[in-house]
């Protein structure tokens, strides 16, 4: 269902990506995230905590089948990914705050992830799977590797480092319609076949995470760009790391059941996260002082 | 007129001379020269956009870049010495090339607003009879309206990416005119200000440059800077090569010490257009070696972020808007510029509880002046280790005589306030083709600023407020400044504004408007806290009648609340 080309495709991607965002940071963003822990701890709440609920309570209510519902909790436990940070910066939130975010998501997920699929996995009765630990170490190495080169780029030359950012933004946006567009002829078999409720579930876990994500962070009074942030940090998740979690986890016809949310997942995400990045964008504008035309 | 008429002096730095001496130079571009011969290859200036692209010019460009202009001016255009020229830009590498080209031309700069109106900018351009006008790209759509009533010899068209690396400077361009959509389609985009340059670099004579140098004597008019002034309509301010000069001169004795020769940064967030940015960053800086970070749109303030990031900022000149503005700013506060020396404050009264709270995020004070636009523009300042006074605007500058007047004419006794004159060698040359209203403001050589201050028992001076500004409450006077003050210190507070409304019982009421801090909604604070916090600070006739609560207040373009915009409306 998800090739190996397409997967290569993605990696490159977001490595262009994270080089872009590198450029736009300097250690002054990450000390300002760290003195502010409140966020970091509410994301990892809200990731490991609410998310697995979500997708538990969806897999229940909706009565999915077995390999259906172990895919969305898989897709429920997995950490925040590098989508999360895209739309973080195009929504002109604390980019700072989402690379930390993700970063200590990703580390915890070590644990945290066996953890919640002993939990929760028996209710659906499956067998024992693995989690390819070395594969959430790559994630870390593609996250954290082009944004400390990013980083470095820009010290050495400003107008560089504001080019690639830009170049990294502009390549992001068709990388993502170019793999939309293809991935969905070449499956248009499946998604034909499968229920509405697996729609209704990959569609349901991002947004309803969004959701309880920015009102958890509301309700504690967090800066309210900072809220925006945590929203999109914990409905977005890593859908290509899900994705080869099931693949190589699961073997054959199982393995195209398994996947499918987490393939269904990380294409609606890229279109709800759009909307919602827009709506959090002209957010942001409104909040900004109005000072005075100083041109 | 002897040191005796000055006590202030005794508060002046041991190396602070109580008058500056002889100018060394005839003028501005002698001076301006001088400095390039001396800095070289170091950055003068450089442009930096919010995503942190930028381009630099050295000294010696920006020497090269100006000679070749004032050669196009004069050689190319025709223009003679003292023929009117108008700069119409946001901050850029073009403005200094632009500016030190006309003044080494020995033409008149006249700098202008870009927010200005077609209404606003046809007014200066007919009363200033200019004959070529450089203009940025974003705004030449207005120009055309203009051009039916003033029609230009020449109109240049100059760029934000002008002097910048091609490769970075095209997509910068690209961004300006597509995603920001900021660039109009115009009959001039032809008439690039870059073009202009290189035609004086292709057709470089030093020998004519000498010669528009040679005609230029220190009285010679360099600049007419319009100001609203104290009376309605925009007059031109003539201020000569002497004047401007001067003024940077006198600055540079009352706090030279501070500043080390060739390794300042300073923050140009203000417009260059303004007469405050004009003389101390784009000019004094310069003359000290200084590298100038120009913002050309500081608006969001975010903006900036990179710019403090990015460049070891020792100085920055700004507004109390500016200052009270960076300290909400979360990455400001978080990580504030650790090379900073001092902020330096202008242009309007320096509110106390921004000044603490800048003190208290940065670690370094704000150091208040004052001046307007007729005296170059700086009057006072408060020396660096001079007593630390609050809401003083400090100290006259050295070869500076400060009076207050009362309504009669007579001085003011000590401790009683008057209208604020000043002479010495900034003072301006007049009003352009108004000799009535220069009539009015200076008097043998005196300024009359308009502004109400009181000397202190050190000599320290203090604005009191506007003379037009003044409400008279049932006989008391009540100044609008030491409201807002109050106002301000209310927690929930970000700006206030207070003007005088007719009233039938006192002739006159304060009338306060004000604006809340973001995320704090209307029922969290009502009127009554806010009269409760007032009553704790000022005596019943000071106190608001009228409480209006705005989401904004209109500004002039460096971020004075205009008043008078309010009491039109009322």
């Amino acid at each position: 269902m998800v090739s190996q080309t397409e997967q290569n495709l993605l990696a490159l991607m977001i490595f262009f990506i994270m080089l872009g965002m590198g450029c736009s940071l300097t250690w002054r963003d990450f000390f300002s995230a760290l003195r502010r822990p409140w966020g970091l701890f509410i994301g990892m709440f809200s990731q490991f905590g609410f998310m697995p609920l979500i997708a538990l309570a969806l897999a229940l209510m909706l009565k999915l089948d077995a390999y259906q519902a172990v895919g969305l909790i898989i897709m429920g436990a997995t950490p925040g990914g590098t989508t999360s940070n895209i739309f973080t910066y195009f929504s002109k939130g604390n980019l700072a705050l989402s690379v930390l975010m993700t970063v200590n998501s990703t580390l915890f997920a070590i644990i945290m992830m066996p953890l919640l699929l002993f939990l929760y996995g028996p209710i659906f009765a499956t067998d024992e799977f693995t989690i390819p630990n070395k594969n959430i170490a790559l994630t870390l190495g593609i996250l954290l590797i082009p944004v400390g080169i990013g980083m470095f780029i820009r010290k050495l030359s400003a107008n560089v480092g504001a080019l690639l950012e830009l170049a990294g933004g502009i390549v992001g946006i068709f990388v993502i319609l170019f793999l939309v567009v293809t991935w969905i002829p070449n499956n248009a078999a499946i998604l034909s076949t499968t229920p509405w409720q697996v729609y209704f579930c990959a569609i349901a876990l991002g947004l309803i995470g969004i959701m309880v994500g920015y009102r958890f962070a509301k309700i504690l009074k967090i800066h309210p760009r900072s809220c925006r942030t945590i929203a999109l940090e914990t409905g977005i998740q890593n859908g290509p790391l899900a994705i080869t979690i099931v693949l190589l986890s699961f073997k054959g016809p199982v393995a195209d059941q398994v996947v499918l949310i987490p393939a269904l997942y990380s294409l609606f995400i890229v279109i709800s996260a759009s909307f919602i990045t827009m709506y959090f964008r002209k957010a942001n504008t409104n909040e900004e002082q109005r000072i005075p035309d100083l041109l | 007129m002897t040191t005796n008429d000055r006590p202030w002096l005794k508060h002046y730095g041991p190396k602070t001379r109580a008058d500056i001496a002889v100018n060394d130079f005839r003028n501005i571009a002698e001076m301006l020269k001088h400095a390039a011969e001396k800095f070289k290859r170091k950055k003068a200036f450089t442009t930096c956009m919010s995503n942190g692209m930028n381009g630099s010019l050295s000294f010696e460009q920006v020497d090269r870049k100006s000679d070749a202009f004032a050669l196009y001016l004069r050689e190319k255009v025709g223009l003679k010495a003292g023929d009117r020229v108008v700069l119409q830009m946001p901050n850029c590498l073009s403005y200094p090339v632009a500016a030190f080209g006309v003044l080494k031309a020995g033409c008149v700069l006249v700098n202008t607003n870009p927010l200005y109106t077609a209404r606003e900018m046809q007014h200066q351009f007919v009363d200033s009879g200019a004959k070529l006008i450089v203009i940025i790209n974003m705004f030449t759509d207005k120009l055309q309206e203009v051009s039916k009533v003033h029609s230009f010899d020449e109109v240049l068209v100059s760029r934000v990416s002008d002097f910048f690396n091609p490769a970075v400077g095209r997509v910068m361009d690209l961004i300006l005119k597509y995603w920001n959509k900021q660039v109009p389609t115009s009959p001039y985009q032809d008439n690039c200000f870059e073009l202009a340059v290189r035609w004086g670099e292709k057709n470089f004579d030093r020998s004519k440059l000498e010669g528009y140098l040679k005609d230029i004597s220190p009285e010679t008019l360099a600049v007419l800077q319009y100001t609203g002034g104290t009376t309605g309509v925009s007059k031109g301010a003539m201020l000569s090569h002497l004047n401007l000069m001067s003024n940077m001169q006198q600055i540079f004795e009352l706090i030279g010490t501070e500043i080390e020769e060739g390794k300042e940064t300073v923050m140009t967030a203000l417009p260059l257009y303004h007469i405050f940015a004009f003389t101390v960053n784009l000019m004094g800086f310069y003359t000290k070696g200084g590298h100038n970070i120009l913002i050309p749109n500081p608006r969001p303030l975010s903006n900036l972020k990179r710019a403090f990031e990015n460049y070891p900022i020792t100085w920055l000149p700004a507004v109390n808007t500016l200052l009270n503005a960076l300290t909400q700013e979360v990455w400001f506060c978080d990580s504030p510029p650790k090379t900073l020396k001092a902020a330096v404050a202008g242009g309007m009264a320096l509110q106390e509880t921004v000044a603490a709270r800048w003190a208290e995020v940065t670690g370094t004070p704000v150091t208040e002046g004052y001046g307007l636009t007729e005296a170059s523009p700086v009057i006072s300042f408060n020396p660096f280790n001079g007593p630390k006074k609050r809401n003083s605007i400090g100290v006259p500058l050295p070869s500076t005589f400060v009076r207050l007047e009362l309504e009669n004419g007579e001085i003011a006794a000590p401790g009683e306030p008057g209208e604020l004159c000043c002479f010495g060698p900034q003072v301006m040359l007049g009003y352009w083709n108004q000799p009535e209203e220069t009539a009015k403001t200076l008097r043998e050589g005196w300024l009359k600023t308009g502004d109400i201050a009181v000397f202190d028992e050190d000599g320290y001076l203090k604005i009191v407020d506007r003379k037009k500004d003044m409400i008279v409450v049932s006989g008391f006077n009540v100044y609008p400044n030491e409201v807002e003050d109050c106002l301000v210190k209310h927690p929930m507070i970000l700006e206030a504004a207070v003007i005088g409304i007719s009233d039938e019982k006192t002739t006159e009421a304060v009338k306060a408007f004000i604006v809340l801090k973001s995320g704090v909604d209307m029922p969290e604070v009502t009127e009554k806290e806010i009269m409760a916090h007032c009553k704790q600070l000022l005596t019943a006739y000071k106190l608001p009648r009228v409480i209006e609560f705005r989401n904004e207040l209109p500004k002039s373009p460096v971020g004075k609340i205009l008043r008078k915009e309010l009491r039109r409306e009322v």
